[in-house]
């Protein structure tokens, strides 16, 4: 229950509203670059947020304290053409209709993009310009094939990034990052060849800075208007209130948190109207608003109660924008998520316990309003506070698979070998789903989404897909020809050196591309090294440039069908190479015993090394591969198990695997178990999951567990689960998230999503609200193993 | 010789049984026979077989293999059953398992090794429970001794049906005991259980040697025990010969029920019935009333 009415109200709205289209950015914006035609790309890109900034309509919602909207909805997404308009025009008549995040938008609206905002887009996209580019045999598994996938980097903006409050914009305001720019203007020249691009960089940035101070002005204004003809003295007050606010930030530092927060606010907005990006995070926000909570409670001007309906209120601003996205992105993304990941709690740079009021009021405010958005993480250390463990362990009780919770160390380690300084990587928050990484760093942490099952397949069916018969690698010998398991897994681990190569060019191709066409002038003022480097952080403008993640989906199903050809082929000799390979031809059917022997092989999760030991001899070669390959920047690639909602649409183009599993159900997620085979205990779970080194996956490790909703009812069960995380992080792992809703409300929850809107569950890596997933996703979460045995 | 004996499971991840997280190793055999009994497996000390019907697809790779000649419903020709275990080996949907069978002691040290990490981050360990842990009194020795040496929170589950002085040696092992007391009136005690409570109350009066956290569990049923007189005299009994003990009323469950099944054994009387939350809540305040601190494993 949200702190106060007000907070109430505003979430019931968020609740029960369907999202619905704005065009108003994309028109504005396309204007813009009619008239800026020939400049430089990063000053057309600074100047269409301007414009945008100048011209939205500024709405301030009933009751709300934080101001500041995308379009003229409240829960809102808009368009970027410039990245891809195609998918629009292609999908926009069935958006209210599509399975996976549908959203409003009516006949009026798409007639009027189709005639006055795509044409001007046509052969300037970012798309077009990477489907022209990339070689075909590159284009055959990369586009929309769901073998390897990158369409979020080339159909959408990048996002990504952590703005730096701590070192910049609480620091400096952004009048004072305007200032630094044109003390750095000051003393370049422009007859050196290097120092022109500086001089465009550093006029974007400051082009960027002034479009969201004109913006909060605006904001300012509308605050003062409706205030005078405001009757409620109370709500007029605060209108005043929010203007005061808007006149002084996001321009100078905050002075109070609610001006700090108002500030955070004005930042994301800059962010989303400048590129419609997933994964803007918040990062350490107990960190950096702490100070200014406890000076308001020392200067008596904020009372507890106060400061959190403020948090409330963010936290609903957070979820309110909707990332527009392709129906594509959406099986991989689904549940209509920004991945806004917040970090609280963990060590400070000086190894210090950093928790303060503010972490548990983050936690509080999740518990309260229940919005999917931020995805709200924690950092658990050897020396974390009892208090803390038990306000997270009470989250977890209440069923909404939040918080993400994270090994403190395993992040801190992670971020060393990468090659950041001590200090920085011991600030290391999430970015997106389960990444560590850090303000200071420029990086894509969610480049490709690498499917292991295509390499699987090819090893079973001669290099063919075994739905559609296409042939797509010619390196694989016939079945009847493989004379051990040493043979079969080493085709594999070369089908599988084959996807990591091609993700690789996809990779680099479009941040070549980035480079050209979508410089961040916006996001690279949030930056701290972008203002001393000069250069954009699409450029390598950051203090740390960290290679591209790819992610690696179905380890568990892989090592699980390896583990059946091994023992069942090569071991026991109850079948052959032929014969199985049959039975995965007819999906089983006529099968039926072979499965069942199948499936009764050791299945990874249950802390049996047969299986165990399989994963972990697959995740450490996909480790060696990735790093095998440098990006632009010269910083070599890294490698992920973590989540999104990848393993559906991965596991749609496969057929049977050995495993048992039937042609295209869910492969698997991160380093979880697949659905269902976890029959041993989540400590068992745990422990197969421990027995990779977590710290080589440094774009993150994912582990998802559900809990029956009695093991963590009580107290005492909460501190049970409490020394169950602190093992499995003694063990060395990174993360683990726990849905603890029941099997029951969940089958309630399918049949009748109107009583349960409101349902959070954990997906992979971020939680969403469960009435808004598709019926496909909805079944596999279901399907999870609920663990009841304590 | 390899130390061993007969086990109907470990249960790891356990935490009512004890302090934190702990594994239970159900130790088979039983000098009991509690009517209401929820692990009839553990009657005997040795392997037995389960037929778990709802899982079996009749796909009769178990009577491909049995050299007893054994049909799928193995209930129908038990007597036969030998339990050398070849059907639990094909069946791939575990509806012929074992219910008790054979580990060393080894085995079930390394079984415990895993957990250990569980156990030192929740201050939990390991429970013997059963059947009568005391019944394979040289196995549960050994395991006792292995498992203290290696420093093992240990807590055991006992009727108190045993030789007070064979066993004394492993009780002052332990670190954490629960008995049970299934009621007062020896004549109802021998007529539900098959035995008499004198030997097990004179063991439990003696226990207060041990000097450790003590539970008594009272498993509640309503028809057997969980009138207010038998509730009174335990609750009299513990304050008065084991002081400073908590008392645990335990409902009756039919978890069990699927394994009478599985045995092909006659179910408990359906009379027997579980208290309303509100008659425990009652009973508990009459514990209380006696002088008796009650406790509750949640």
């Amino acid at each position: 229950m949200s702190i106060t009415p007000r907070v109430e109200k505003i979430r019931l709205n968020y609740v029960n509203a369907k999202p619905c289209i704005s065009y108003e950015r994309a028109r504005i914006g396309t204007e813009s670059h009619k008239r800026t035609e020939g400049k430089p790309v990063c000053i057309r890109r600074a100047q269409a947020l301007y414009d945008c900034c100048e011209q939205l309509p500024v709405t301030i919602f009933e009751g709300e304290m934080i101001v500041g909207a995308t379009g003229e909805f409240r829960k809102c997404g808009i368009l970027t053409p410039e990245f891809s308009w195609k998918w629009v025009d292609k999908e926009m008549d069935n958006f209210a209709t599509r399975p996976q995040d549908p959203y409003i938008m009516t006949e009026e609206q798409r007639k009027f993009v189709r005639e006055n905002i795509f044409p001007y887009w046509q052969n300037q996209s970012l798309e077009e310009s990477f489907v022209n580019q990339i070689p075909a045999e590159t284009a055959r598994i990369l586009i929309d094939t769901g073998i390897i996938d990158n369409d979020s980097k080339w159909r959408q903006a990048v996002g990504e990034t952590t703005p730096d409050y701590q070192d910049v914009i609480f620091k400096k305001g952004y009048g004072g990052i305007i200032k630094e720019a044109e003390e750095h203007l000051a003393q370049l020249d422009i007859a050196k060849p290097e120092d022109q691009e500086k001089i465009d960089f550093y006029n974007s940035m400051i082009i960027a800075m002034k479009a969201l101070i004109v913006l909060a002005h605006r904001y300012a204004a509308k605050a003062r208007e409706m205030a005078a003809q405001e009757k409620d003295p109370v709500r007029k007050e605060e209108l005043l209130a929010i203007a005061e606010n808007c006149d002084y930030v996001p321009e100078n530092p905050p002075k109070t948190f609610f001006q700090a927060i108002q500030t955070v606010w004005f930042t994301q907005l800059g962010g989303v109207l400048s590129e419609n990006p997933l994964a803007l995070n918040p990062g350490r926000f107990d960190q950096y608003m702490y100070p200014y909570y406890q000076a308001d409670l020392d200067a008596g001007r904020i009372t507890y109660e106060k400061a959190l309906e403020l948090i409330e209120l963010l936290w609903l601003k957070y979820s309110e924008w909707v990332w527009t996205i392709s129906a594509n992105t959406a099986d991989y993304f689904a549940g209509y998520n920004q991945f806004q990941n917040m970090t609280i709690g963990g060590r400070t740079s000086d190894g210090k316990d950093g928790t303060n009021a503010i972490s548990y009021m983050a936690l509080k405010a999740t518990e309260d309003v229940k919005t999917h958005q931020p995805g709200l993480s924690v950092r658990i250390h050897a020396d974390c506070p009892e208090e803390f463990m038990a306000a997270v362990t009470h989250l977890v009780s209440k069923g909404t698979g939040f918080p993400a919770i994270h090994n403190d160390q395993a992040g801190y380690e992670m971020l060393l070998r990468e090659g950041y300084d001590a200090e920085v990587a011991m600030d290391w928050s999430n970015c997106g789903c389960v990444v560590p990484h850090n303000r200071k760093a420029g990086e894509w942490t969610a480049a490709v989404n690498v499917n292991f099952g295509a390499a699987l397949e090819y090893v079973t069916n001669e290099g063919r897909s075994r739905l559609t018969g296409e042939k797509i690698v010619n390196d694989v010998i016939p079945v009847s020809q493989y004379k051990s398991y040493e043979e079969v897994k080493d085709a594999f681990l070369r089908e599988l050196a084959y996807l990591v190569k091609h993700s690789v060019v996809g990779t680099v191709a479009a941040q070549r591309l980035h480079t050209q066409m979508v410089p961040r002038p916006f996001l690279s003022a949030c930056h701290e090294h972008c203002m001393e480097s000069g250069k954009d952080l699409s450029r390598g403008g950051a203090m740390y440039n960290v290679g591209p993640v790819l992610t690696g989906i179905g380890l568990a199903a892989c090592a699980n069908s390896l583990a059946v050809i091994k023992k069942l082929v090569f071991e026991d000799k109850v079948t052959d190479m032929v014969t199985l390979c049959k039975a995965l031809d007819a999906n089983w059917e006529g099968y039926e015993t072979l499965r069942q022997q199948a499936q009764a092989v050791p299945k990874y999760g249950n802390d049996d090394d047969y299986v165990d030991d399989i994963a972990a001899e697959i995740a450490m070669f996909y480790y060696h591969q990735c790093h095998s390959y440098k990006d632009i920047f010269g910083s070599p690639f890294n490698s992920a198990f973590m989540g999104i909602s990848n393993y559906l649409p991965a596991g749609k183009i496969i057929g049977a695997t050995p495993d048992g599993r039937k042609a295209t159900e869910p492969l698997t997620e991160g380093v979880s178990p697949y659905a269902g085979t976890d029959t041993t205990t989540p400590l068992a779970a745990m422990r197969s999951a421990a027995k990779m080194n977590h710290a080589l996956h440094s774009g993150g490790t994912l582990l998802n567990l559900r809990l029956g909703e009695e093991l963590v009812s009580t107290k005492r069960g909460q501190n049970n689960l409490a020394a169950m995380i602190r093992s499995f992080f003694s063990l060395g792992a990174f993360h683990v998230q726990f849905n603890t809703i029941s099997t029951e409300t969940l089958l309630k929850a399918q049949a009748d999503p109107d009583s349960y809107r409101d349902l959070l569950v954990r997906v992979a890596g971020y939680s969403t609200q469960f009435v808004n997933l598709s019926k496909n996703m909805q079944d596999a979460i279901i399907a999870r193993t609920a663990h009841k045995s304590f | 010789m390899q130390q061993g004996g007969y086990i109907i499971q470990s249960q790891h991840l356990s935490v009512n049984d004890g302090d934190g997280i702990r594994t239970i190793l159900f130790l088979a055999g039983c000098p009991l026979r509690c009517q209401w009994c929820a692990n009839p497996e553990g009657f005997t000390s040795q392997a037995k077989v389960g037929f778990f019907a709802e899982h079996c697809t009749a796909c009769r790779l178990c009577t491909q293999v049995c050299p007893q000649g054994i049909d799928i419903n193995l209930n129908l020709e038990r007597d036969r059953c030998t339990a050398c275990g070849a059907c639990t080996q094909v069946c791939p949907h575990h509806a012929k398992k074992y219910l008790t069978e054979y580990k060393t002691v080894d085995e079930l040290v390394e079984e415990v090794k895993r957990q250990m990490i569980f156990f030192r981050h929740s201050g939990g360990g390991v429970t013997f429970s059963g059947g009568e842990a005391t019944m394979q009194t040289e196995f549960l020795r050994a395991l006792a001794n292995r498992l203290s040496d290696m420093g093992v929170h240990l807590a055991m589950e006992t009727s108190a049906y045993f030789d007070y002085d064979k066993v004394r040696d492993i009780l002052l092992l332990l670190d954490q005991l629960f008995v049970d007391i299934k009621h007062m009136d020896d004549a109802k005690h021998q007529q539900y259980t098959g035995v008499s409570n004198k030997r097990i109350l004179e063991n439990i009066s003696r226990m207060k040697e041990l000097k450790i956290p003590i539970v008594v569990r009272i498993p509640t049923i309503i028809g057997v025990n969980a009138d207010e007189e038998n509730i009174r005299a335990t609750a009299c009994f513990v304050r008065d010969n084991l002081p400073g003990a908590q008392i645990e009323l335990l409902p009756y469950h039919t978890l069990g029920l699927y394994k009478y099944e599985a045995l092909g054994l006659p179910l408990p009387p359906e009379r027997f019935v579980a208290p309303t939350a509100e008659e425990l809540t009652q009973l508990r305040a009459l514990v209380e009333s006696c002088g008796v601190v009650t406790t509750e494993t949640k």
